[in-house]
């Protein structure tokens, strides 16, 4: 087909997690045949393992799909698929920036949920045309009507011969393509001015090196274009350029405004493709890099250590082959007193951590001792210097502090009313700070608070899904600092401090989580020869104590004509659970105290 | 001649205990003779490969090894005199049940040069060794000892055991008080161990046998120590006690790493720097299987193994042996270890001779740990 911008179609897929967005996709792909059906597995656009089993994108994904409409002419729509994360609003944000539409799926049971909201906010912040589809038409308690009425009440959307579709049963597919090519518009960008393409996408490829995956916005670009990213300050020369087929690469001469695909360039390290940053041509560089680019920065930190320490480069090099991938994953090495050598990583949030944990244990075949996540604190200390402090051991001591802030988030809650009293009670509990209350179609009400981040990583999720067995959604986005009461809890083992298990918190948190933390190092802590006193301290005050008792017997009684074997295989397990444990002090601590830590009552 | 100790296994019993999981196979009387043929083989094959030793002491272990005809017994050991001369003073310890003891039988192993008999007598409240699926009854017990004495026997030993469910301390008491009535040479009190797969293991997972707890154990087991001190048998090692040159040599070959070749079915070896062993099943050592998991050990498993078996005998760990033996002091990369333990009261060192004080022993294997941790330092 040759390049003609009024034939392209732009768009991406929004939806509440759960609604069937990956499910949708793969039946348009199916639909426009680049995917025979037996070349399909279930949800294509989700290829790493652990989004298939989470049914969450964890990366963007751009698909090119030539579709020949009911009026007979051949289109070309280019699918971008979208994070299904509030870690990755960022990306998110991006990828809508290279769509001209969204399609919006709703469950017809469930209705419009807090992700469906936030992502509709996002999609008109970029001026898209959304196009609602009701999903899962086909279920027993699917009530379409009603969920049309609702998002024409509540997000003013005309539902109005809107696509009712059943994904998982293949109706209805068609006439979301439809739908697509009438209603989404064609681009309308300038192929002759100088070349802006932005990046939504980067990730690593063995033979290519490190890719941008972009929206061409303005002019064009070719292999052996010289080009230049705007905000990264770098120059590479093209080696390729293409489309994306759901099985690989489709290279062409060159992508023009308006269209979708990869830049490839022979990039070493994919901390030189910037999401949201402007590709330009070195030679003839546009003016102005295209707007809404902010470098991601970490949000959540913490320690991630080899259970046993004779792992520590395979942790490394493991790591290093996550982050040829994920341009928001940091790491650097720390060390700690407890628990040896080991790296500081950032993430985008919790979401992102548990994921790149899952990772390196399951891929890398790793064993690891994670300590508790952090926020990144700011410092100001007494003598004017301001300090971000991402690991509690860094905190200068109380007297060198002037005062403190926190990262503070917006944060709402859709939730159905008879649990409203028990969300509002919890982010009370959380710091949170009420700032609006609405009712909602469905008997459902949105609620909207200021909470400290740091509460949210702790056992926000856990808390809010218990007190609303699961009916509650959750989404938030960062606000900025704010100053707080905060303080260092430590613990100490016998007498010895554990910057492993140190943590930063509100003062008025710091009673019951001191207490908490002492409760399960308790549990987590096997007796030992003497008796261990834990301590939870603020500044050398203790707040809170327990104790692990002495061990009072382990011998075993007697070796039987001459066998030693049972002795020796005890003693082989004894001294192997002793190789798993963190010396702290003269006290032995099971890599799973650091984690029992993290999982709160 | 270098000194050298036999262990034979005969893995036959009338019923099994509700504690027991060794070798030992109920109901196959119809095995005996062809074990025996079997056992006799075993030890003319090893004829050749014991040239230049002595045999300085033997152990008859089960299983039951009183169960069948003494004549068995007798035989096993003029074959074994055969295969190997045995030291003048050679202790010839019988491990046997009250209940399945005759006079004509310990006549019989008496003069065959069996001069130690260790009963299994476990405790003596009827109650308790029902429970325990013993099949003799205390007074047995008594008369066994007796019995003993006539055939003349100057040196028996009472197996006794504690810390089992049910057991109260008035009723521990009362065994030990029993036990040195009978006036026997040689006590060994050893706590239950519930071993998975056992009956007693079953009962105690379904709750239907309640184990006593930790402090009561150690109470019980002090109580032995001082209880049997008091009667004149010395504690040697942490569940034997002896009267004074009573003290059973052939263990303590075990717990010294002396040579030991062990006979029969799930018998075990330590010979040449070898540890080795025959089948644990009575099928797989009639089938002709012998010498399984042989494994020679270097100075690092003699180094441990010394650690943890020394330190069980009261004597202690030689200190000067062990830097001949490893070419290193002891203390060297354990000052720490050593320092914690003694300040703790676990350990104490004289004589040049490290040992496990009384509190030690009852946590002798976390103590060993410690002990070991150093090691790969």
């Amino acid at each position: 087909m040759s390049y003609d911008q009024s034939r392209i179609r732009n768009f991406c897929i929004i939806a509440h997690i759960d609604h069937g967005k990956s499910t949708l996709a793969d039946r348009i792909l199916e639909k426009t045949g680049v995917m025979k059906l037996r070349d399909m597995t279930d949800q294509v656009l989700d290829s790493m393992e652990l989004e298939r089993e989470r049914g969450i994108t964890i990366k963007s994904k751009a698909v090119r799909m030539p579709y020949t409409a009911r009026d007979g002419r051949e289109y070309e729509l280019n699918l971008i698929d979208t994070p299904g994360h509030v870690d990755f609003t960022y990306e998110v944000s991006r990828a809508l920036a290279a769509c001209e539409g969204a399609v919006l799926v709703v469950d017809a049971s469930q209705g419009i949920e807090a992700q469906t909201l936030a992502n509709v906010y996002m999609a008109l912040d970029h001026d898209l045309e959304i196009r609602p589809v009701i999903n899962k038409i086909d279920l027993p308690s699917a009530q379409p009507e009603v969920v049309k009425q609702e998002i024409e009440d509540e997000i003013g959307l005309d539902c109005e011969g809107c696509p009712l579709v059943s994904a998982k049963q293949g109706i209805g597919i068609e006439d979301v393509l439809e739908d697509i090519v009438n209603n989404v518009p064609a681009p309308k960008d300038d192929p002759k001015a100088p070349l802006q393409a932005l990046i939504f996408d980067s990730y690593y490829d063995n033979y290519r090196g490190a890719i941008s995956s972009v929206r061409v916005k303005a002019g064009s670009v070719k292999v052996g274009d010289r080009i230049r990213m705007m905000a990264g300050k770098c120059e590479f020369d093209v080696t390729e350029v293409g489309a994306y087929l759901p099985l690989g690469y489709s290279p062409r001469e060159s992508l023009s405004a308006g269209e979708v695909g990869y830049i490839a360039a022979s990039i070493k390290d994919i901390a030189d493709i910037h999401v949201g940053d402007t590709i330009t041509l070195a030679n003839n560089p546009a003016a102005e890099p295209l707007p809404g680019y902010k470098p991601v920065l970490p949000m959540v930190y913490c320690g991630i250590y080899p259970a046993d320490g004779a792992d520590y480069e395979n942790l490394r090099d493991a790591l290093e082959k996550l982050r040829l991938n994920d341009a928001a994953l940091s790491y650097e090495p720390e060390t700690s007193v407890a628990l040896g050598y080991g790296f500081r990583c950032g993430f985008l949030g919790l979401l992102h951590m548990e994921i790149i944990q899952q990772r390196l244990e399951r891929e890398f075949d790793l064993d690891l001792v994670t300590t508790a996540p952090s926020v990144v604190y700011k410092v100001v200390k007494t003598d004017g210097e301001t300090l971000f402090i991402d690991n509690p051991t860094n905190l200068p001591t109380a007297q060198e502090i002037d005062w403190m802030e926190e990262p503070m988030v917006d944060a709402q809650v859709i939730t159905p009313q008879e649990f409203v009293g028990a969300i509002m009670e919890l982010c009370q509990d959380k710091r949170g700070t009420f700032r609006d209350m609405k009712y909602i179609e469905g008997g459902r009400v949105l609620l909207k608070y200021d909470l400290p981040l740091n509460e949210v990583i702790y056992d926000f999720f856990d808390q809010l899904k218990s007190r609303t067995r699961g009916y509650a959604s959750f989404d938030y986005e960062l606000k900025g600092y704010e100053r707080s009461d905060l303080v260092k809890l430590d613990m100490l083992l016998n007498g010895e401090q554990c910057d492993a298990l140190s943590i930063i918190v509100h003062r008025d948190r710091a009673y019951p989580r001191g207490r908490s933390i002492a409760e399960k190092l308790k549990e987590a802590i096997p007796r030992q020869l003497f008796e261990i006193p834990i301590q939870a301290a603020i500044g050398g005050k203790v707040i809170a104590r327990e104790t692990v008792k002495a061990l009072r017997k382990d011998v075993l009684a007697k070796c039987y004509g001459g066998d030693i074997s049972r002795k020796k295989k005890l003693l082989e397990k004894q001294k192997e659970g002793k190789k798993r444990m963190r010396q702290v002090g003269s006290v032995s601590v099971p890599s799973e105290a650091f984690m029992a830590v993290l999982k709160m009552d | 001649m270098s000194a050298l100790s036999l262990y034979i296994h005969v893995p036959f019993c009338r019923s099994k205990c509700a504690y027991c999981d060794f070798a030992s196979y109920p109901g196959r009387e119809g095995d005996w003779r062809r074990y025996f043929e079997a056992l006799w083989g075993e030890i003319d094959a090893w004829a050749p490969r014991l040239v230049g030793r002595r045999a300085v002491t033997a152990f008859f272990g089960g299983g039951t090894p009183t169960l069948m005809d003494a004549e068995y017994i007798a035989e096993t050991l003029a074959r074994l005199r055969r295969a190997v001369p045995f030291a003048p003073d050679a202790e010839i310890t019988c491990e046997g049940n009250p209940g399945t003891l005759t006079p004509e039988k310990l006549t019989v192993l008496r003069g065959a040069g069996v001069n130690r008999l260790s009963l299994g007598a476990q405790s003596f409240d009827d109650a308790l060794l029902t429970a325990l699926g013993r099949i003799h009854t205390a007074a047995q017990t008594g008369e066994a000892v007796r019995m003993a004495r006539e055939a003349g026997f100057g040196n028996v030993s009472l197996d006794l055991m504690y810390a089992l469910p049910g057991q109260s301390m008035a009723q521990w008491r009362d065994t030990l008080d029993a036990a040195v009535a009978l006036g026997v040479e040689h006590i060994s009190a050893y706590s239950l161990i519930v071993e998975p797969g056992t009956p007693m293991a079953a009962r105690v997972a379904s709750g239907a046998a309640a184990l006593p707890e930790d402090d009561e154990v150690n109470a019980m087991q002090r109580h032995a120590v001082h209880a049997l001190a008091g009667a004149g048998y010395g504690r040697y090692e942490i569940s034997n006690f002896a009267c004074r040159g009573f003290e059973c040599r052939h263990n303590l070959v075990y717990w010294d790493r002396g040579e030991y070749l062990g006979l029969g079915c799930a018998a075990h070896s330590l010979l040449e720097g070898r540890r080795f062993h025959n089948p644990e099943s009575l099928d797989g050592y009639l089938a002709g299987g012998r010498e399984e998991e042989a494994q020679r050990l270097t100075a690092a498993d003699a180094a441990e193994e010394t650690v943890m078996l020394a330190t069980r005998t009261t004597r202690g760990l030689d200190l000067a042996r062990w830097e001949r033996e490893f070419g290193a002091p002891f203390r060297r990369g354990r000052e720490a270890a050593l320092a914690r333990l003694a300040r703790g009261g676990w350990i104490e060192t004289d004589g040049g001779f490290l040992r496990l004080t009384p509190r030690g022993m009852e946590l002798h294997n976390a103590v060993v740990l410690e002990l070991l941790e150093d090691t790969k330092a």
